[in-house]
């Protein structure tokens, strides 16, 4: 008898145990399939664009966006860089990019040391001047007006680069940076006699190449990026970013005068594969680096997440 | 004096803040100016301070027409919708993530996830229109192939903050979802061993270890979003809605309104009033709700 109810509570806790270990296999099976779809969606889009970027225009046409291509096309690649739009937007994308990128990370960082240097009495003044812009905007209008009507920026570069040379978020994630830095190193270099200056390019700021360098990406990542500046002041097509080209393909005024300028081009405008190219050429160049700059990104996000 | 003093003292300190200071001074406080000009009856000849002054007349414009409600609610839905929606997808696939054991399968599962973040709003509304547009999208190839019928998306006002809601998601997952893991590894490993040796389940450990203590975390996050109701995205809704006039019943975002009113109308003060209301009631919540995140959480909130 005792043989036996002992018997039935051992069977219980094995189907227990049983059940236990089923229901995690669903779950983890759960999670695989909810984080395997998520990125699976994630990644869709890019494959249709890239792949359809060289599917013939009529099989597009005829078929819709497919996951293989029908009938495979360099017609849209090879329309999009016969006419000079593409690479003259090239040329500004990555003139701004690069320019940009540069100026801001040094006007930033000299900023964002001085906020954190403990001689400097007003770095709370600094601070605040800063933080304020961040929470009262200036607004869209007296912007405009500043750019175009004060500063005459209109149809220049200028204006693509001047107005995000300071993001006061990213000084920030500078300034708890700088913070950490022992002093010590810069009292033994004031004895040594070096300047302030001397102090901050010569040890500072290539002693901060993580920070830097994590920053950087973002700037130029938000310069690539842009079309809102291009949208205000840019009127002159010369000047369109590769995102402005974009946006005249889609909103698709005379595709074949603003990509091909005066180039003849005998055969049908491959109207969606111009599109998807443009879009192809405009990201490849993040798509490509991706791999190289990710764990940047990841850092600066999970800094600027603690701090901010 | 004193002041002086300190200055040419540190003189070469504070040369190196220098191009900050004067950018921040042009960029961001001369133009505050502008703010005038929701007061004023601007006529670009008169120029900012020629033109006459108007007192409440342009606010009252806006605010009898039912523009004004029309943009503020859509401005708060949309945002309200991202926040939601956002941060607990973002939530789930960090507590996921985590839960893999595989290295590799996690470390590509999230680099796919992140990607989106990469690329502009522009390169997005491509991608929507390859779905959605009438004759060739993707989703209406995929109804007609079923035998059902296409449909005009671009003329549907009523789905877009769906859409919209899913583009959202669907790009920034993956930003958020770094934010949580991070606060997730930061979890120590005893909990979960303590928990292992009194016969937790995976799912019993979520629910009573990994989310209580992230909890605050996802707080602050919707916190410093809520505090930014107000300002709609505008590379986003601008980028993928564009001039789609048909849309705007739903999609109408006040930085979207008051852009149209500035370079399509031209119409200064309207959109200077606008951008006013936009810009202290902005104020007004940010600091009301970093203030809440700031005592929920004293190192997560915005400074």
């Amino acid at each position: 008898m005792e043989n036996s109810m002992q018997r039935v509570r051992h069977l219980k806790t094995v189907k227990a145990k049983n059940d236990r270990s089923l229901s995690e296999k669903t779950f983890v099976g759960f999670i695989y399939a909810f984080t395997g779809l998520f990125a699976l969606i994630c990644f869709l889009p890019f494959w249709l664009v890239a792949i359809n970027s060289f599917a013939a225009e009529s099989a597009i046409k005829r078929h819709g966006y497919q996951l293989i291509p029908k009938v495979f096309s360099l017609d849209a690649y090879r329309f999009l860089f016969h006419g000079r739009q593409v690479v003259s937007s090239y040329g500004v994308s990555l003139t701004v990019t690069v320019a940009g990128t540069v100026l801001a990370v040094l006007i930033t960082a000299m900023y964002a040391y001085v906020l954190a240097h403990p001689k400097v009495k007003y770095r709370n003044v600094l601070a605040f001047l800063t933080y304020f812009t961040m929470i009262f905007g200036a607004g869209l209008v007296g912007f405009y007006i500043l750019i175009a009507n004060w500063l005459h920026l209109k149809d220049t570069l200028w204006a693509l680069i001047l107005p995000y040379l300071l993001n006061p978020f990213f000084a920030f994630i500078m300034v708890s940076f700088f913070r950490t830095l022992p002093y010590e190193i810069n009292e033994a270099a004031t004895v040594d006699g070096a300047s302030d200056w001397t102090i901050f390019f010569r040890i500072i700021f290539p002693i901060s190449k993580p920070v830097v360098a994590t920053v950087a990406l973002f700037y130029a990542l938000q310069y690539w990026n842009d079309f809102f500046l291009a949208l205000m002041f840019i009127d002159n097509y010369k000047l369109h970013p590769l995102q402005m080209m974009i946006r005249q393909l889609i909103s698709n005024i005379n595709i074949s005068a603003y990509v091909g300028g005066n180039t003849a081009y005998t055969r049908p405008l491959p109207t969606y594969g111009v599109q998807l190219a443009t879009v192809c050429v405009t990201i490849g160049p993040l798509i490509f680096l991706y791999p190289f700059i990710q764990k940047y990104f990841v850092k600066g996000i999970t800094i600027g997440a603690l701090k901010g | 004096m004193a002041m002086v003093r300190e200055i040419v003292r540190n003189r070469y300190l504070y040369a190196l803040a220098l191009p900050g200071l004067l950018f921040l001074v042009v960029f961001a406080y001369v133009p505050m100016a502008g703010h005038l000009i929701a007061f004023k009856k601007y006529r670009l000849a008169d120029g900012l301070w020629g033109s006459k002054w108007a007192g409440f007349d342009n606010f009252k414009f806006f605010f009898m027409s039912s523009d004004w409600y029309k943009v503020t609610l859509n401005t708060i839905l949309l945002n309200g919708l991202f926040i939601v929606c956002g941060l607990c997808i973002a939530l789930a696939l960090a507590i996921f993530l985590n839960e893999v054991h595989s290295r590799l399968y996690q470390k590509i599962a999230q680099s796919f996830i992140f990607l989106p973040y990469f690329i502009s709003w522009l390169v997005v509304s491509m991608m929507v229109f390859a779905f959605l547009n009438t004759t060739d999208g993707i989703v209406n190839r995929m109804l007609q192939s079923n035998g059902l019928e296409a449909r005009n998306w671009y003329l549907m006002p009523g789905i877009w903050p769906a859409v919209l809601t899913v583009i959202y998601v669907w790009k920034f997952a993956g930003y958020y979802s770094i934010i949580f893991l991070a606060a997730i590894t930061g979890i120590s490993g005893e909990y979960y061993e303590s928990a292992r040796i009194d016969g937790a389940t995976r799912f019993q450990q979520i629910i009573h270890i990994t989310i209580p203590l992230i909890r605050n975390v996802l707080i602050v996050l919707g916190l410093l979003g809520v505090g930014r109701i107000f300002y709609g995205d505008f590379g986003m809704i601008y980028g993928i809605v564009g001039d789609t006039a048909p849309l705007y019943p739903t999609t109408d975002v006040i930085d979207t309104y008051s852009y149209r009113a500035l370079r399509q109308l031209g119409d200064f003060s309207k959109s200077s009033a606008v951008v006013l209301y936009q810009s202290v009631m902005g104020l007004v919540t940010i600091v009301l709700f970093n203030a809440v995140a700031r005592k929920i959480d004293k190192d997560s909130s915005l400074f």
